[in-house]
């Protein structure tokens, strides 16, 4: 069984892989999320479930109701507590997000940035999905689990329409990375959607937008 | 307010130019450049209506051009996909030049010498009170009904507003006595709104002397007007369209001045010239008016002698140039009670006549015209008794930059005195460059129309003081029947569109493609005549009347 099939026979909330818990957040939107080692769960994420860009979601019950709230993966970090308070660090210097707590080990931390929200169905799966900002705060401790490609397309699928309505807050969060973040998430969906679906397009257009504003941002045209 | 209609646009503040403001539209307001916009202000007291003109409009927030990346892929489908709003998103910055408020008194704009301070609310214009206020009719309101003035002729309507919206009445008056210029490339409708504008003056709410010189054959279709319903009135009145044929345009040679036969004659010595000048003169001081070449000869001879080399090698052209053309004859001369009278178009044909002769009858019909006019505003007795209104298609040929036709003299003094004596000219031109600039520049009241030509739109930007550059940077643009109408006529310049015509138009290019199909059927039927013609697509009814 190749790991693509599993994938989509899971388009399951409940059969996610668990990809960590969250330690901190840096604003409401921003959150710091130490990654399961083997020892911390059965089934740790493998590096490619926890990539760059990769989707998140934490599964909150809010009166009843049970959502996921929607984020992604913009930014990793390794922390040695061997080597001073703060590991090395891979964002650029002007980054201050990454403030974790105390950290007694070795460990891999991500930062997730929240893109929106969705009802989770009887059937496990989700619908409405909404661009807005979440309202909810998130806890401590709550687990954050590994997003499906499926579940990442129906998040990102209103009306029939593709929207990515959260960019600007994304970009806001992840800072330098934005762009890349946002093209991360373009690819995915694209991998996603039939070759021939017309919202290919409009996501060739939203990502040459995306890549030529880093650009003039960047300095580079 | 009354007659206020809903706001459109706040005022940003002052513009580049003294009388410049900058507006802000969201998107909803499809406020184009040459709308009309009012706002109000306190003059003295009292609370004034400021008419403008927009002037430009520039969009200062709408979607970037990045998404238009892909013609596939709609720019709102790139906004929606971002979540970004697409609903009146967009914001105009407009550009208006303030025109003034209607100063009831004075009949005319005046500068309220103030911008609208920032903030200020901006309407758009009500119609009723732009047909009161645009053209220069002299009313004393700010709303009247314009359509029951007499001597008004309705040329269009505003461009920019639906059809027969705000439809502009211009004084007949004002471009009948101080000229008139329609300027235009070819198949612009220069002769369409000359034609509009001659159905105007001849209804009997004014019935006008006209007198059309048509060297293209034009105006035929005007005949139409008479027995036409809207021309006739109770009184009996209805307008006579005389059409007079070249046979009878004839001048009579002791009208020629000494100028105009050295305009005719092939290369005469300065000897020549000088002995021509003394016999004219002779002649002309005589008692007789009815003098041909022979007696001109006999009085050179006598002069000069019988032997004189000069008077030989002049009869020769003489008796070429003027003997031998039927246009001019001892005689006979255009009566001019048969071409002028009130309630009559008459309509010159031309159309056989070469240019010199055409420029001839003309120079000689305008001088006398001129002559009986002045005869009749001095108290004496005259031929011509009332205001006359003459209207000349290709205007640059009787009138022309390059000062060689007989013509231009006459219609010089015309332009610059007839409005003292009730003799107006029109003068219609598809080379405003090549029309000369004093008689251009007289013409109180101009129609331009769509033009290309460099050349031709300076000419028109120098003789229309009044419209300013963003009217004039128009006319390339416009289409067949769309026009700006400017100076004497109106108290501000506007762009319209001429009305249709009541009677057919009859100026159109000759249809090519029917014409052949014609020619070819009827060489089809020749031979044997057996075959009825097919016509096809059944619309030939025109190519059937023809036969
Ligand atoms: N006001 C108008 N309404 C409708 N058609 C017009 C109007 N003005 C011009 N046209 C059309 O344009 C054509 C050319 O007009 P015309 O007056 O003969 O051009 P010009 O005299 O400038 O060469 C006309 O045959 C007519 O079809
Ligand atoms: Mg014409």
């Amino acid at each position: 069984m190749t790991d693509q099939t599993t994938e989509m026979e899971t388009a399951n909330v409940d059969s996610c892989v668990q990809i960590g818990s969250i330690v901190s957040s840096n604003s409401h939107l921003d959150y710091v999320v130490e990654v399961y080692k083997d020892r911390d769960c059965e089934r740790p994420p493998k590096l490619s479930e926890r990539e760059f860009g990769q989707p998140v979601f934490i599964k909150k019950t809010i009166d009843g109701t049970e959502h996921a709230v929607m984020g992604v993966i913009y930014d990793t970090q390794l922390v040695d507590p061997d080597q001073g308070r703060t590991g090395p660090r891979l964002a650029q210097d002007d980054q201050a997000q990454f403030t974790p707590g105390y950290i007694e080990e070795r460990t891999t931390l991500a930062g997730v940035a929240l893109l929106g929200t969705a009802t989770v169905n009887e059937d496990r799966t989700i619908t409405d999905p909404t661009h807005r900002m979440p309202r909810w705060t998130l806890e401590v401790d709550d687990t954050v689990y590994h997003c499906p490609d499926e579940i990442t397309a129906s998040f990102h699928t209103i009306d029939g329409q593709i929207q990515l309505a959260y960019i600007d807050r994304l970009v806001d969060i992840a800072g330098d990375l934005g762009a890349e973040v946002i093209v991360a998430l373009i690819d995915r969906l694209r991998s996603v959607l039939p070759n021939e679906d017309p919202n290919q397009r409009v996501l060739d257009v939203v990502e040459q937008n995306v890549e030529w504003q880093a650009h003039e941002r960047r300095g580079v045209v | 307010m009354p007659g206020h209609e809903e706001v459109i646009g706040t005022v940003a503040g002052p513009g580049e130019d003294p009388n410049e403001f900058i507006f802000v539209t969201p998107a909803d307001q499809p406020i184009k450049t040459g709308e009309f916009i009012t706002y109000d202000v306190t003059v003295d007291g009292e609370s004034r209506s400021v008419f403008a003109r927009v002037t430009n409009r520039e969009l200062i927030r709408g979607l970037p051009e990045g998404f238009l990346a892909d013609p596939e892929v709609g720019p709102e489908t790139v906004a929606a996909t971002l979540g970004v709003p697409t609903d009146d998103t967009e914001l105009y910055r407009m550009t208006a030049t303030v025109i003034g408020f209607y100063n009831t008194n004075m009949e005319t704009f005046a500068n309220p010498r103030q911008l609208p301070d920032p903030g200020t609310p901006l309407s758009i214009a009500p119609d009723g009170q732009l047909e009161t206020v645009l053209p220069n009719l002299g009313c004393d309101t700010v709303e009247t009904e314009v359509t029951q003035l007499d001597g008004v002729a309705h040329i269009g309507w505003l461009l920019n507003r639906p059809e027969r919206a705000t439809n502009i009445h211009i004084p007949i008056e004002e471009f009948a006595s101080t000229h008139l210029a329609i300027l235009a490339a070819t198949g612009s409708g220069k002769s369409y709104t000359a034609s509009v504008l001659i159905e105007e003056m001849m209804r009997p709410t004014s019935r006008a002397s006209l007198l059309v010189f048509d060297p293209h054959g034009e105006y035929d279709t005007l005949a139409e007007m008479q027995g036409h319903e809207s021309f006739r009135e109770e009184d009996g009145y209805e307008p006579d369209v005389v059409y007079y044929d070249p046979e009878r345009l004839q001048v009579r040679i002791s009208e020629l001045e000494i100028g105009d036969v050295m305009a005719i004659l092939d290369n005469p010595s300065n000897r020549m010239q000088d002995r021509l000048s003394t016999a004219w003169r002779s002649m002309q001081n005589q008692e007789s008016e009815t003098w041909g070449i022979d007696d001109l000869m006999t009085e050179m001879r006598s002069e000069f002698g019988g032997n004189d080399a000069s008077v030989g090698a002049l009869e020769w052209r003489l008796r070429r140039s003027i003997q031998r053309n039927d246009l001019f004859d001892p005689e006979e001369n255009v009566p001019l009670d048969e071409i002028i009278d009130p309630g009559q178009c008459t309509v010159l044909q031309m159309d056989t006549l070469d240019r010199r002769d055409q420029q001839l009858i003309t120079t000689v019909l305008l001088r006398r015209l001129y002559r009986e006019r002045l005869n009749d505003v001095r108290g004496r007795e005259s031929e011509v008794e009332h205001p006359v209104f003459a209207l000349f298609e290709e205007g640059h040929r009787f009138a022309p930059t390059s000062g060689d036709a007989p013509s231009l003299g006459i219609m010089r003094t015309i332009t610059s005195e007839g409005r003292k004596f009730g003799f107006g000219l029109g003068i219609i031109s598809q080379r405003p460059s090549k029309i000369d600039q004093d008689v251009l520049s007289q013409c109180g009241t101009q129609i331009s129309m769509k033009i290309r030509n460099p050349n031709d739109q300076d000419a028109i930007k120098k003789s229309v003081e009044a419209a300013g550059e963003d009217v004039l940077r128009e006319l390339p643009g416009l289409t067949p029947g769309q026009a700006i109408v400017s100076g004497d006529a109106m108290n501000t310049p506007a762009l319209i569109q001429v009305r249709p015509r009541r009677t057919e138009h009859g100026a159109g290019s000759l249809d090519v493609i029917d014409k052949w199909r014609e020619a070819y059927d009827a060489r089809q039927r020749e031979p044997t005549r057996s075959e009825s013609a097919d016509f096809g697509e059944g619309d030939s009814t025109g190519v059937q009347s023809l036969d």
